[in-house]
């Protein structure tokens, strides 16, 4: 049904596409697998009408198309679920579809529109109250939401960009079935994504894209898993595994060695209330982390990990219990972010929000925390000198792919903004590192390097807890794993305990 | 009828809704301009623009009809130079809107001077020649009423026209789609762009409806509620209106009660300085020795209490104040 032939498209001297071919059924989940930065974005938004390519064609139902803007998209019936929702907070389910599908200034046409959100909802087996402003829905939710409006405005091709960034795994799991309802509806869909595993659980086939390029297009069954990412990177690449960093057993830090050194990083029976009479949080939380060892913390989004983490940064108060630094020179003050001496290095979850300042430089991020300490300040007075000299030396080091250490951060690559925190906190080689979802929306390259960089500071004995929603990565590369469920932590035997198990604590039926 | 035959209560509140009426106009626009998300600062501009053009206009022609029409237009016109340079030119909403307030300032007296100069030179009054004005509208049998007659059914016409404004403005907002798209730009345009909604196109408009509005709330002042301009005549009410529209949480019916609420302690205020020496009552008079500039201060002072003690808690239209598109990075 949909056809696109020769399809290119440039950005002054890059090819964001280069001759990209692509044909798609009614009734299929065709999935697009591609690194950040492949030209997956670009081709979606010439299929929604964003963009317009330089060349080539687009059919459509096997009749020539020019799509010039979004209306023209939906008139065609391509629905598109961002990777950013585009909903309006305040208000409700049905107002914002209407927004989306009705035409004309007077009638929101609520009555015959219900009609069609029943006949979608009933089919995904999901019952939403429509009246319910969307500012109070979850995220699984509102990507639901999402769905329903654009198969309501598009009912013929629906295009999903990087839908399960923002889902929990078990949303993840809900999402799809559903998917698969609507492909068998009679729609084709789109599944756009860098994640191998759910690509291969959901389509039938797939198309690889890498600079621009297509470098396979297939049915799935035919490549595993390595092939894949092969074809998604260029070279083969391993995910980086705690085994292979195993050091000969001389050098090995004396955790390894079955000795037991002082724990770096301690929670004792700590416990947190959302309010004063509220539900607990977190309830007799205990924790240690020690030098040279990775704990994991492994659970479901939302069961208290944003309460943990924020409990040891000191940004919120348990109401019970202690967070202790283990080292008594470690002295730990209430945000330790801004504390130079911290002995903490934290990865937060939300880069751009929590670690960056996007329009300043390169440079200036990679300061933020030593600018005012010496030798990068004298006499209060910045010393650029200085600056420009460590920031060169951590950009070599942690590979940040910039024009220059002057560019804004928010002029790079998710990926390249993530190596600029992973190398502010890790390069100045603190005790204690604190990492929240560390390749959240990185491509596999990425991910590998920032999970490298863990295993070296663990290596060079640093005590490090990874609070991680991705339970494949945590497992690969944490000596110790603990499952938070439900403001509750559990530490679970790993590696002797299966990945099943893990599991099933996880969703708190073990 | 005569003041003179109403009780004290009925008098207020005459008042009141006469003072509240442009309050409202000006209110309606902005309340508009505010849920698509611009802010505009220079609603006192807007309003004295109307004063200048309807006096001039209404005195020059002797026809207060032309003068209310080339109010409307002129608001619109000085809306429009606002919305070139925010919502096309995407400069600093609160800096254009600042801009405009001291352009309108500088304009109108300037015209004014003009106009007193032009008419002396062909010995002509600046006052509003006969006719030129509006006078109360009784509207039939309501008006003899009682209590309700006075207050709602002898006003000005251009009351009549904006409380109809404001019930078709609160249908709007409240029942039809356009009425979403208003509300959902000024919360989420990146939203409206994916739905195919000309975010720039729907803020001009609302922008120049405002204009309008603004440019007959000043035309009320000047050829109806007083038939007379002044510099700065306007005296900061458009400055209440963006604090009343804040305070009725960006809905019609809280907007409509903060302008009867301010025009309430207005009335009340103003009759106080009257009062205190015409009055029987002893207590009143000993109210002389306060200098008048406290009983204007009045007003002010109940709409910043109230606005300090009330509008907590509501974060209004999310994106106000935001030029669209947004300034973004690449990520």
């Amino acid at each position: 049904m949909l056809q696109l032939t020769n399809i290119s498209k440039h950005f002054g001297p890059v090819a964001a596409l280069d001759n990209v071919t692509l044909s798609l059924r009614q009734g299929a989940i065709h999935g697009i697998l591609g690194e950040n930065g492949a030209g997956k974005s670009t081709l979606m938004n010439i299929l929604f009408g964003l963009a317009r390519p330089d060349t080539g064609k687009i059919e459509f139902d096997g009749r020539r198309v020019r799509i010039a803007s979004p209306v023209i998209a939906q008139r065609l019936g391509i629905g598109m679920v961002h990777q950013h929702f585009k909903l309006v907070e305040s208000l409700t389910v049905l107002e914002n579809i209407s927004l989306a599908a009705v035409r004309g200034l007077w009638s929101p046409g609520r009555r015959e529109l219900i009609g069609r959100i029943r006949i979608w909802t009933d089919r995904l087996h999901w019952n939403p109250d429509l009246e319910k402003p969307v500012a109070d829905l979850s995220v699984g939710q509102r990507q639901r939401v999402e769905i329903v409006k654009a198969l309501c405005t598009g009912g013929k091709l629906l295009i999903l960009d990087e839908p399960t960034a923002v889902l929990a795994p078990q949303e993840v799991a809900e999402l799809i079935p559903a998917l698969r309802a609507v492909a068998a509806a009679g729609m084709a869909v789109l599944f756009i994504s860098h994640k191998l595993a759910e690509v291969q659980k959901l389509c039938d086939r797939i198309t690889i894209l890498r600079k621009g390029r297509v470098v396979y297009t297939g049915s799935i069954r035919e490549l595993d898993a390595g092939q894949i990412a092969e074809k998604m990177i260029g070279a083969r690449l391993k995910i980086p595994h705690l085994a292979d960093h195993q050091e000969p057993p001389g050098e090995a830090p004396r955790w390894d060695r079955g000795e037991l050194s002082p724990p770096r990083l301690e929670l004792r029976n700590v416990s947190v209330r959302s309010s004063h009479q509220g539900a607990w949080l977190l309830f007799n939380v205990n924790l240690s982390v020690r030098s040279g060892e990775i704990h994991g913390i492994a659970g479901v989004d939302g069961n208290g990990q944003d309460c943990l983490v924020r409990c040891i940064l000191g940004q919120i108060e348990p109401v019970d219990g202690n967070v202790i630094f283990g080292d008594s020179s470690d002295s730990h003050r209430k945000t330790p972010g801004i504390n130079p001496r911290s002995p903490l290095g934290c990865i937060p979850e939300d880069r751009q929000r929590e670690a960056l300042v996007l329009p300043l430089s390169v440079q200036a991020n990679l300061m933020l925390k030593r600018y005012h300490t010496s030798p990068f300040s004298w006499m209060g007075l910045c010393r650029f000198g200085r600056w420009r000299q460590r920031s060169a030396e951590l950009i070599r080091q942690f590979d940040i792919r910039c024009p220059d250490a002057q560019t804004p951060v928010g002029m790079l690559s998710g990926g390249n903004q993530q190596k600029v925190v992973v190398a502010r906190e890790l390069g100045e080689k603190p005790r204690i590192i604190l990492a929240v979802n560390p390749t959240r929306g990185l491509d596999v390259g990425a991910s590998a390097f920032v999970m490298k960089q863990l295993l070296a500071a663990r290596r060079d004995g640093a005590a490090i807890l990874l609070v991680h929603s991705d339970l494949d990565e945590l497992l690969a590369i944490s000596d110790r794993v603990s499952v938070l469920y439900n403001g509750q932590l559990q530490e679970t035997s790993w590696p002797d305990a299966s990945r099943e198990q893990i599991g099933k604590m996880m969703l708190g039926v073990a | 009828m005569n003041p003179a035959h109403e009780n004290v209560l009925t008098f207020l509140a005459r008042q009141t809704v006469s003072a509240a009426t442009p309050l409202i106009l000006a209110g309606i626009g902005e309340l508009v301009s505010e849920l698509t998300g611009v802010i505009d600062i220079g609603i006192e501009g807007l309003m004295l623009t109307g004063c200048i053009a309807a006096y001039t206009i209404a005195g020059a022609t002797g026809h207060g009809s032309l003068g209310l029409a080339t109010a409307i237009l002129a608001g619109m016109a000085v809306a429009a130079l606002f919305a070139a340079t925010t919502i096309s030119g995407r400069a600093d909403q609160i800096v254009s809107g600042t801009a405009l307030n001291l352009l309108a300032l500088g304009l109108s007296g300037t015209i004014w001077s003009l106009y007193q100069n032009w008419r002396e030179n062909h010995d002509l009054s600046t006052a509003l020649p006969h006719g030129a004005g509006y006078s109360r509208q009784a509207v039939g049998a309501l008006a003899r009423l009682p209590f309700f007659g006075p207050v709602f059914f002898d006003q000005y016409g251009l009351f009549y026209a904006a409380v109809l404004l404001a019930a078709l403005v609160w249908v709007i907002i409240r029942f039809t789609r356009l009425g979403l798209i208003l509300r959902a730009l000024g919360d989420s345009p990146q939203t409206c762009q994916a739905c195919g909604i000309a975010v720039r196109t729907w803020r001009w408009l609302a922008v120049l409806f405002a204009g309008g509005c603004a440019g007959a709330a000043g035309a009320y002042l000047s050829i109806m509620r007083t038939h007379a301009f002044a510099t700065d005549m306007t005296g900061g009410q458009g400055f209440v209106v963006l604090a009343l529209v804040i305070f009725g949480r960006w809905s019609m019916g809280g907007l409509i009660l903060g302008c009867l609420f301010f025009g309430a302690i207005n009335s009340l205020q103003q009759t106080l300085q009257t009062a205190r020496y015409t009055s029987h009552y002893a207590v009143l008079h000993a109210l002389q020795s306060v200098p008048f500039e406290v009983f204007q201060m009045l007003p002010y002072v109940a709409a910043l209490a109230a606005l300090a003690v009330l509008s907590r808690n509501h974060p209004g239209p999310r994106q106000l104040g935001r030029p669209w598109p947004e300034y973004t990075y690449l990520s």
